[in-house]
Order: C-alpha cells, then sequence, then structure tokens
C-alpha cells in the first residue's frame, strides 16, 4: 500500500537531516502508527509522502505509483489530514467537500452518500451549509476528515489527528478507521498518544532524529504492547525511571494528590481568632498528612 | 461586570492596549527603522500636499471669493462627517468588535475599567484625527484672513471643542452600523456593488475637485466662482447647522461677523448640543456594551450560511470557482481585485479627461492615443497587480496545492485563466467608456475607432503578459503571512515589484506613442512617424513589442513551473 525506500531529506538552510534513511511498508487493511517526539520527523515523513514536501533521496510509492514519477495516479490513492486543520474557510463546509470531491472525480451519486454519512456520523449535518470559518476547532477537523475520505481513499494519513478533540469526536474518528481498515485500506498516521497507539494499531515504528528506530507489531503481541511505553521512552532518549513510573501510573492509578482533609480545613477557619502559632501548626499537619499519603502510594506501586 | 472602579486599573488597561498596539520599545533592526521611518515621511509627503490643497482651497473661497462663513461652514461640514465616520469605525472596533475584551475580562478588573480604558483610546484618537483634519483648514483661514496670534489659539481651542460631536455620534450610531454592517457582510454581490460604487463616486469627487483646484492655479485672478456656486454655497451654509455655530467661532468678529454676545451664545448651543449627545452617547455605551461583550452580539447570525448542491464538476472548473468564491467572499481581495476592475473604466475615463485637459493644450491632440495606452496600461497594472499573490494568498492552505490530483500546470493555468479574465474585461470596458467618449463630439474625436481597436489589442497584450510575469515573481517568492482569517497580512513585496514593473512598462509605452505621435522617427528606409502622419507603425512596433513580452513570460512561467513550484515549502 505505500512502500518507503531509503528516504532522506535535509531542509534547505540547514545541516540538520530532518528523516535519514527510513525505509519501511504498510499492508493493506494495517493501522499503522507513527510515533515520536516533536521534531523528530515524523511530519517531514509524511509531508514527503504526501508530495507536500520534496526530498533529497529514496523512493516513495503509494498503491504502486511512484509519489515523484506518477504523482498525480499516487495522490489520487490518498487521503490527507493535516495536523492544523487548514481548509478555505470562506467555503461553506459542503463546497469545500464538493470541491475536494470534484478534484478526485468522485460522482454526484456517490458523493451524495458519502456526505450525508460522514456529516451524520460526525454530527456535523447542521454546520454543513454553514461557511468554514464560523467552525470551532474540532469541526474544522472533522470536516478535514470529510474531505479526506469523500473518494475513498486506499491509504488514509492523518499527522496528529486526535489533537485538540473532545472525546465524542476521537471515538468517531477510531471507528472510521477501523471502519476504513476492514474494508481492506490503510491508516497511516502519527501521534503522541501511546495509549491510544497500542490499542488501535497493528503496527508502529519509532522514530528519532530522523531515524527510524523500532518497528514492531502490536496486534497479536502482548509483550510488545506492555513494552510500547518504555520502548518509546528509551528510543527518544528521555528514560527516567522515576518520570516513566509516573506517565505508567496515570493509565493505572488515580493520580490526583489528596486534598487537605476537610475538618482540618473546619478546624483552621474555626480557630481565626487563635495564635498565628496554632494556625501554623494545623497547617503543617495536613501538609504531612498529605506528604504521607503520597508516600505510601509510591511505595505501594515500587 | 459593573464591579469596582479603579482608576489605577484603567491606567494599566490603557497601557497594556497600546502597548499591544505600539508594540514594545524594544530596539528593532535597522531594515525595520528605514521602513518605519520610510512610512512617517512617506505620510507626511501625503499630508504635506494636503494642506497645501486646503490652503488653496482656502485662498480661493474664503479670500478671493469673500465666501468666508460659506467656506468654514463646508469645512466643518466635510471635517465633522469624515471624522464621525473614521471615530465610529474605531469605537466599533475597539469597543465591540475586538477580541481582547474576553482577554481582559479574565483579569481581575471590572467591565467598567475595561470600557472606560478603551474609550480613552477611542477619544485620543477622535482627538488626533480631528486636529489633523481640522487644523489646516482654520489654520489656513488665519493666515489668508491675517488673523491675529490670538486668533489661532482660538483655532485652536475650537478644533478641540470640535472633537466632542464625532465622538459622541459615533458612539451613538455604532452598534445600529455594526448590525448594519453584520446584516449585508455576507451579502458578498451586495458589498462588491456598493464598493464600486463608493470608488468611482469617490474617485469622480477627487478628480472633479483637482480639475477646478488645476484650473484655478492656473488662472489665478480670474473669478472661477459663478454666481450660481456662490448662491448655492451661500444655501447651504444657511441651513447647515450645527455647523455653522463653529464656522461663526472661527470666523469670529472678523468682516462683520458676530458681536460677542452672538458668539456666546453660539458657543453655549455648541455646549448644549453636545451635552445633549453625551448623554445620549454615555447611556447607549453603558447599555450596548455589556450586552455586546457578553453576548458577542457582533458575529450573532453573521455566519454566512449556503445551501448548495452536491453535482460533480471538471477538476478545473472547481479549482475556478474556487478560486473565485475565495476572491468574492473577501472584502480585502474583491476590494482590492474586483471592485478596482469594475471601477478602472471610469478611473481611465476621468484620468484620461484631466491629462488631455492638461497635455493636449500643451502638446496637441495627437498625443491622446499614447496617453490613453499609458493611462490604461496604468490603471488595469495596479488591478493585475494582485496576481502577484497568487500563491501567497493560499496561505495555511497552500499545502492543499500540493496533495490534490491535480497537476501544478493546471492549478496554475486555471488562476491565470481567471486573471486573464478580468483583465479583458477590465481593459475592455476602459477601452469601449473612453472610447466611446473621446469619439464622440463630446470628446471632440480626437480619437477613431481604430486608434481605440488598436489601443485595446495592445493594452491587452500587454497586461496579460505582465500578468504571467507577476503569477512567476509570487511562485519564485511566496510569502505565506496571514491573519487570523487565512487572509494575507498586508500587501507584500511582490505587489510592490508588479507595480513599479507595470507602471513603468505602462509610462514607456505611453511615451514611446507620445513623443513619436509628434516627432518623426525614421530607420534606414522605414519612415515610422512624421509630423502629421497616422499612429499605425507606432501601433505595430508596440504589438510586436507586446507580442515579445507576452512569448516570453509565457515560457518563463510555464517551462520550468513544476521544478519551481515543488520547490516552494509551506
Amino acid at each position: 500500500m505505500l512502500t518507503i525506500k531509503n528516504l532522506k531529506k535535509t531542509y534547505p538552510k540547514s545541516d540538520r537531516v530532518a528523516v535519514d534513511d527510513i525505509s519501511f511498508e504498510l499492508r493493506p487493511g494495517e493501522i499503522f502508527g507513527f510515533l515520536g517526539q516533536n521534531g523528530a520527523g515524523k511530519s517531514t515523513t509524511i509531508k514527503c509522502l504526501t508530495g507536500i514536501l520534496p526530498f533529497d533521496s529514496g523512493t516513495i510509492e503509494v498503491c504502486g505509483y511512484d509519489i515523484v514519477k506518477e504523482p498525480i495516479k499516487a495522490k489520487m490513492q490518498m487521503g490527507y489530514v493535516p495536523d492544523n486543520h487548514s481548509v478555505y474557510e470562506k467555503l461553506t463546509g459542503r463546497e469545500y467537500v464538493n470541491y475536494v470531491a470534484d478534484l478526485y472525480k468522485v460522482s454526484t451519486e456517490l458523493r451524495q452518500q458519502r456526505l450525508e454519512r460522514f456529516a451524520k456520523l460526525f454530527r456535523l449535518e447542521y454546520a454543513i451549509d454553514r461557511q468554514i470559518k464560523s467552525y470551532s476547532h474540532g469541526m474544522k477537523q472533522k470536516i478535514c476528515i470529510i474531505a479526506a475520505l469523500i473518494h475513498e481513499p486506499k491509504l488514509w494519513v492523518l499527522d496528529e489527528p486526535m489533537m485538540g478533540l473532545d472525546p465524542q469526536s476521537t471515538a468517531e474518528i477510531i471507528a472510521h478507521m477501523r471502519e476504513h481498515c476492514a474494508k481492506g485500506n490503510t491508516v497511516f498516521f502519527s501521534s503522541h498518544n501511546l495509549d491510544l497507539v497500542k490499542k488501535l494499531c497493528h503496527r508502529v515504528a519509532i522514530v528519532n532524529d530522523g531515524k527510524l528506530i523500532d518497528l514492531f507489531d502490536l496486534a497479536g503481541n502482548e509483550e510488545n504492547k506492555a513494552n510500547l511505553e518504555e520502548r518509546f521512552f528509551r528510543i527518544t532518549g528521555t528514560y527516567d525511571r522515576r518520570l516513566f513510573e509516573d506517565y505508567v501510573a496515570q493509565e493505572s492509578e488515580d493520580m490526583r494528590p489528596e486534598l487537605p482533609v476537610e475538618e482540618k480545613q473546619e478546624e483552621i477557619g474555626d480557630e481565626q481568632d487563635k495564635t498565628e502559632e496554632k494556625k501554623q501548626s494545623a497547617v503543617k499537619a495536613a501538609v504531612e498528612r498529605v506528604r504521607n499519603s503520597v508516600r505510601n502510594k509510591k511505595g505501594g506501586r515500587q | 461586570m459593573k464591579g469596582e472602579f479603579s482608576m489605577q486599573s484603567v491606567r494599566t488597561l490603557f497601557k497594556l492596549d497600546l502597548l499591544a498596539r505600539f508594540g514594545s520599545t524594544h530596539k528593532r533592526g535597522v531594515k525595520y527603522r528605514i521602513a518605519q521611518y520610510s512610512n512617517y515621511l512617506f505620510f507626511a509627503a501625503i499630508y504635506a500636499i494636503l494642506v497645501y490643497g486646503i490652503y488653496y482651497l482656502t485662498r480661493m473661497f474664503a479670500g478671493d471669493g469673500g465666501l468666508r462663513i460659506e467656506f468654514l461652514t463646508i469645512a466643518a461640514f466635510i471635517t465633522i462627517i469624515v471624522a464621525t465616520a473614521i471615530s465610529t469605525g474605531t469605537v466599533i472596533k475597539n469597543l465591540y468588535q475586538n477580541g481582547d475584551n474576553e482577554l481582559l475580562l479574565r483579569f481581575p478588573v471590572s467591565g467598567k475599567e475595561i470600557l472606560v480604558a478603551k474609550t480613552i483610546y477611542c477619544y485620543l484618537h477622535n482627538l488626533i484625527v480631528c486636529a489633523l483634519l481640522m487644523l489646516p483648514f482654520y489654520m489656513s483661514f488665519g493666515a489668508v484672513t491675517n488673523a491675529q496670534v490670538g486668533d489661532y489659539f482660538a483655532y485652536i481651542g475650537i478644533t478641540l471643542l470640535s472633537t466632542f460631536l464625532p465622538f459622541f455620534i459615533a458612539n451613538i450610531i455604532a452598534v445600529p452600523v455594526m448590525k448594519l454592517m453584520n446584516a449585508v457582510k455576507n451579502k458578498f454581490l451586495l458589498v462588491l456593488i456598493l464598493t464600486i460604487a463608493a470608488i468611482c463616486g469617490i474617485f469622480a469627487f477627487y478628480l472633479t475637485s483637482l480639475t477646478t483646484f488645476l484650473n484655478y492655479m492656473r488662472r489665478e485672478g480670474e473669478t472661477l466662482i459663478s454666481s450660481g456656486t456662490i448662491y448655492h454655497f451661500r444655501q447651504f451654509a444657511n441651513a447647515a447647522y450645527p455647523f455653522r455655530f463653529y464656522a461663526e467661532l472661527i470666523n469670529g468678529k472678523l468682516y462683520g461677523g458676530l458681536s460677542s454676545g452672538q458668539l456666546a451664545l453660539r458657543f453655549l448651543y455648541i455646549f448644549l448640543i453636545n451635552a445633549a449627545l453625551g448623554v445620549a452617547a454615555y447611556f447607549v455605551t453603558i447599555k450596548e456594551y455589556y450586552k455586546t461583550i457578553l453576548y458577542g452580539i457582533e458575529t450573532e447570525k453573521a455566519s454566512f450560511h449556503k445551501t448548495v448542491e452536491d453535482k460533480q464538476r471538471k477538476a478545473p472548473w472547481a479549482l475556478f470557482r474556487r478560486e473565485f468564491y475565495l476572491i468574492l467572499r473577501s472584502f480585502n481581495y474583491s476590494f482590492q481585485y474586483f471592485a478596482m476592475a469594475c471601477a478602472a473604466p471610469l478611473m481611465v475615463l476621468f484620468c484620461n479627461r484631466l491629462a488631455a485637459t492638461m497635455g493636449t493644450e500643451s502638446l496637441g491632440a495627437k498625443i491622446m492615443p499614447g496617453l490613453m495606452l499609458m493611462v490604461i496600461i496604468i490603471f488595469v497594472t495596479i488591478v493585475v497587480s494582485f496576481a502577484s499573490t497568487s500563491i501567497s494568498r493560499e496561505g495555511n492552505c497552500f499545502y492543499h496545492t500540493k496533495i490534490i490530483p491535480v497537476t501544478y500546470t493546471t492549478q496554475v493555468l486555471v488562476k491565470f485563466a481567471l486573471y486573464a479574465v478580468v483583465a479583458t474585461i477590465s481593459v475592455a470596458l476602459c477601452c469601449i467608456v473612453s472610447g466611446a467618449y473621446y469619439t464622440s463630439d463630446a470628446g471632440g474625436h480626437v480619437l477613431s475607432a481604430l486608434d481605440v481597436g488598436c489601443i485595446f489589442i495592445i493594452s491587452e497584450i500587454l497586461v496579460i503578459s505582465l500578468t504571467c510575469l507577476y503569477m512567476l515573481i509570487d511562485i519564485k517568492s511566496p510569502t505565506f503571512n496571514v491573519s487570523g482569517d487565512g487572509e494575507l497580512v498586508s500587501a507584500n513585496k511582490n505587489i510592490a515589484l508588479a507595480m513599479i514593473v507595470g507602471i513603468s512598462v505602462a509610462v514607456l509605452y505611453g511615451l514611446f506613442a507620445m513623443l513619436f505621435s509628434f516627432i518623426p522617427l525614421k530607420v534606414g528606409e522605414w519612415q515610422i512617424s512624421s509630423i502629421g502622419g497616422d499612429m499605425g507603425n507606432i501601433y505595430l512596433i508596440l504589438a510586436i513589442v507586446s507580442l515579445v513580452l507576452l512569448g516570453a513570460s509565457l515560457s518563463a512561467l510555464f517551462v520550468n513551473l513544476n521544478k519551481n513550484y515543488q520547490k516552494i515549502v509551506p
């Protein structure tokens, strides 16, 4: 579905290699996660494969079409959702989707069916005939997704698609990713959400400093799933035991620090007329209790 | 909202506002400073020309014409109306539409403090505008009527007094005007038509005034103001209250003016009018400001809504429609492009008439074809300079042009087609309007239909080749500097370059045609032009040069287009 071989990209007027000899292949019907820290080279890779950025060397093939030699055929197979969800805001949602559908030669009947279905799925029916300018952040993201899917692309590329979206919209996008793959299509997306990638993707690649460091299966491999966070932290050079444990704890435990106990607060409130010394000792006692409880929690985890 | 009030908070908010508007006091680069000082110099030069013009008008009417009160009344009327319009815009923008209302309310300050801080800014802005508008009139009046030193101080005082009327009216009418603007802002065609009418009206008024003014300068000493004009001036001045009160205060006791008692009465009238308007403005603002920032009425029901049919179209036509709608639905772009293209024929006619009045008197009617050619190319160049932002205007959506399955050549061709259509319509209308006038009795038959046809062909070919060149400039060096709503922040360097190139070419073409319309030119055996001869050979040379330019610019744009386009990185 997508084959990237020895991709290399350096930005003009920059010594740093943004993407350094990256190679991987995407299979039909899979959801592929692309991980890396900010500036690791994820977006650059995506921009190269969608034709936005020219690259120095290597090849990119989409459904067997080389993005450089046969760009129109390659782009015809792809749907892209950018991270900044920039769209032509002066158009209405329907005008924009129709415009994109025209470019991808989608017939009137098909676009009507799809637009109606997507508008309903993403709850945009009431806004589809309004100017995009008036849309919220999430609505713009949704219209980008509808436009990217209007021609049912074989390869659906999303750059950090869940950023800033409400849980409902995130769930809708995830559901549609699964539906899209079930039809034999491929989804390729970059993300910072390790938990989502762990649950959703068949395979994952981790990039760091422009290099592809690791690529492994998640589907049916419980060990890889369990190790994803640690591998990511280690690869990106940010592994720190305390930081990592805190991150993992987010998934399993309630991280809220305990509130100072009510009765102590009441005590403090009631003793307003008492001396400053007494007030201080009450506060100290409350703080000590919180400290102890946090200590106990950490001890239990270790 | 209507919590406590502290002048300290108001001062802080006001300072914050000024800092946000005019930037920090940090040292900037040399380039920035040069650009800044150039802007100041440019503004000062324009203002000096304006003041000079006002002085001449004052001499013309208040001095030689003896229409002192009438002139001052009209001056007060015009300046107060203009100041009211500007002040209304400032109040709407700062008080009601500024997004920082929401931001400021997050600070521990009350709505009243924000309102007062913003009102202070609006008033100071109004004060500066009024001073810049009114003082040249009043000071010129003093100079023309040999006023005493004390009178000049009185003029400054009356200017200060005059600042309240536009400010109070602006505060009263701001909300209705804003609602009206919101009601029509999505009626793009209506806005375009109104803009075209406004441009034509302002331009016609400007050039009529300029023609009268130039006539006055040339025939100084002669009485140019007819008794009919004097009668209308007097009628207007007698009815134009309260502006006449200001005029009478300025005139004071000069030349059979009013007595001290009468002047005091005029002052009282002005005071009472201002007090009434001030109270009304206070209540309107207090009521509307809170309502507006709480409920956001400036955006209420303002979102554009249109139901279109889901229908398949060819990709080039879809691209063409998108480009057209993006221009039409942006006030800035449709003003720069469509409105100017539609208003160009009238502007060309007025300019031709003005230039013809001066030029043909000294050089003869033979220069008329060259003059018309130059004026048409200059105006249409200004219109098509819009093509020099064809790629930059994509802004944040530029990535879209790279991911769609349409070749870069098709995308650029579609844009080029749209610009070529608009340029052709504009050139044709310019030729029809000016041609109809100069081939008629009213225009003195200084042009033949053949002249007009040749001018059309030459201008059309040249303008199309300039369009190609402008698009190439933008492809080579686009600037994706867009504002919040996706529009270019300001005219970029490409527009300036396009204008310089276009105007230079227009002047060269015009000068060539004008000079050789009365200077004989022979190359070898070929007598290109002769005294009293026709313009055929001149047209032929210009047409050939234009065709060569067209060929060169088309190949420059399209030959390496893919390579050049691929290099553009958003």
